[in-house]
């Protein structure tokens, strides 16, 4: 146990020790904040719903996506980067034990895409709050905390998912070009038209089921509930891939 | 600080080509074992394998009599340095060692304390990115003491190393053999590591060719030319005697790892003239690519012979 939790702190280390995650953690957290302004400088403009109703504090709380893709790219770097940078080789030498040093790895970023979920989700919220409150209202409609909830597993998910792909994709730059493309373009616009009836089953869509409020016609999304089993499994298929990569793979 | 080195019948393909040919040798304590040969021979293969970085087609390779992977504590009992480039960009290297130190549990005192051994203690706070090749060498031999082990891997480590670092470096081999240590140090110039090595394994397109003393080898070195009109009574003789002998031509015959003396003597015994005896020895570095070159010529002529 002592082991494991050396494990964790060592990776905690590392990703507090590069830019990457001060970087992109900030990104996130001024673009959750400004979507949530921008919204609701709108709000009752041009058709949109006016400020205070449900359907606009939806609208402003739809930035759950952005933690997910910030997750995403750090897991991809935190994986991938050990071996771009070779970080992997002096660390393995050290603690030789593959599968557990996989395992710590993807529970340290799938705890700090929780945390991490949930800080921006509730930035934003607070941010919501302060906005509606500046104009004398005082409630919230009663799917925020379902939505608080589905941001963190999402980013706990998406963490997850990049940790994987960047075992999987030893080119790091490739596999984040691949993964965005995927999450914003592949899923979302070919699939979507092409095969719509199963692109609610994708992984971005089941994210988007946890992290978005339902849209008018909520048979194109799933329940929060499956969604959440879905990304899940997502992720786990993923990581029995990357692990199984890992165990067998020589170290270059 | 009994632990010592184990290559059993170790074989490694990559896809159809045999990196690592069936190769066995054993490493001991106490000295400082150079592995040499030319540049794809194998040597990085074997000590990755070593490592526990890769997984061998056939064979072992131990440490201690067990696999890499198996160490109870692997950073107090191995320390290797393989490569220079293993480090985060973005990272001090303080911060390096510390991730290291962190994961082992070992005190943050050691990294200051090694990072002082190698002379990095005044740029401990800087950016890797920003190192010489010799700093990220300094870098990774820092790495490799941080748990102050008993066996020590070293591949290639005085690549990128000043006239400077080079001598602090065969000093600090020495001292840790002197120890008690395992030094197991990689190299592809014989040179490079003499004055260092007590033990010389060298290795050729992943086969070993030689496994000796750096004295022994030293002997090799030794080369006496006999000229004479009964050259090939000659070479029996001295063939016959022990002595690694070839016709140079119809009337010169070289005896290798031979002293004057007991060429004449053993000429004079068996009634050759001698025309002429001269001393001719080799330097280390050609007896080096001597042993490479008969065993890629060999490898060759069987491939052909195949």
């Amino acid at each position: 146990m002592n082991g494991t939790i050396r494990l964790a702190r060592a990776e905690l280390r590392k990703l507090f020790t590069t830019r990457a995650l001060p970087v992109s953690f900030a990104i996130a957290i001024v673009l959750a904040v400004g979507s949530v302004i921008v919204d609701a400088m709108v709000a009752g403009k041009n058709g949109a719903a006016p400020l205070g109703s449900d359907a606009s504090v939806y609208q402003m709380l739809k930035f759950g996506a952005i933690p997910c893709v910030v997750l995403l790219i750090l897991g991809i770097l935190s994986a991938g980067g050990e071996f771009r940078h070779r970080t992997i080789v002096p660390f393995l030498l050290a603690t030789p034990h593959r599968a557990r040093v996989f395992a710590v790895k993807v529970a340290v970023i799938a705890v700090l895409g929780a945390l991490f979920g949930a800080l921006v989700f509730g930035l934003g919220e607070i941010t919501i709050v302060a906005t509606l409150a500046a104009h004398g209202i005082h409630h919230l409609p009663p799917g925020v905390g379902r939505l608080y909830l589905g941001t963190v597993i999402s980013s706990a998910c998406f963490g997850m998912i990049g940790v994987a792909l960047g075992v999987l994709i030893r080119n790091t730059i490739g596999a984040i070009v691949a993964a965005i493309a995927w999450t914003l373009f592949v899923e979302q616009v070919i699939l979507a038209a092409v095969v719509p009836h199963i692109e609610k089953w994708l992984p971005t869509a089941a994210a988007i089921g946890l992290t978005n409020a339902p849209g008018p016609d909520p048979s194109r999304a799933l329940s929060p509930v499956t969604a959440g089993l879905v990304l899940t499994g997502y992720a786990i298929a993923l990581l029995v891939a990357a692990s199984r990569t890992t165990m067998r793979r020589d170290v270059a | 600080m009994s632990s010592a080195i184990s290559f059993q019948n170790l074989t490694k393909r990559y896809g159809s080509v045999l990196a690592v040919d069936d190769l066995s040798f054993d490493v001991e304590p106490g000295q400082v074992t150079g592995f040499l040969g030319p540049n794809g021979s194998g040597k990085t293969t074997t000590l990755r394998i070593l490592l526990g970085l890769a997984v061998p087609a056939a064979g072992t390779a131990t440490i201690g009599g067990l696999a890499y992977h198996q160490l109870p504590d692997p950073v107090r009992q191995v320390g290797a340095a393989l490569d220079s480039n293993t480090f985060h960009p973005g990272r001090s290297a303080a911060q390096h060692l510390r991730i290291i130190a962190t994961a082992t549990g070992l005190p943050r005192r050691r990294v200051d304390e090694v990072l002082g051994l190698v002379g990095l203690a005044d740029v401990a706070g800087r950016r890797v990115g920003g190192f010489s090749l010799g700093m990220r060498q300094r870098l990774s031999l820092a790495g490799a003491l941080l748990g102050d082990p008993g066996v020590l891997v070293f591949d290639e480590p005085l690549n990128g190393l000043d006239p400077d670092g080079i001598r602090w470096l065969r000093g600090l081999l020495r001292e840790l053999a002197a120890q008690g240590r395992t030094v197991f140090v990689s190299s592809h110039l014989l040179s490079e590591v003499a004055q260092t090595v007590d033990d010389v394994v060298v290795l050729s397109r992943g086969r070993l060719r030689a496994h000796t003393t750096l004295s022994a080898l030293v002997a090799r070195t030794s080369v006496v030319r006999v000229r004479t009109p009964e050259a090939s009574r000659l070479l029996d003789v001295l063939a016959s005697a022990g002595y690694q002998v070839r016709l140079v031509d119809g009337s010169t015959v070289e005896a290798r790892s031979a002293t004057a003396d007991a060429v004449g003597m053993a000429a004079a015994a068996a009634g050759v003239t001698v025309l002429e005896l001269s001393r001719q020895d080799e330097d280390l570095e050609t007896l080096f690519f001597d042993l490479v070159n008969t065993s890629q010529q060999n490898s060759q002529n069987q491939e052909i012979a195949a």
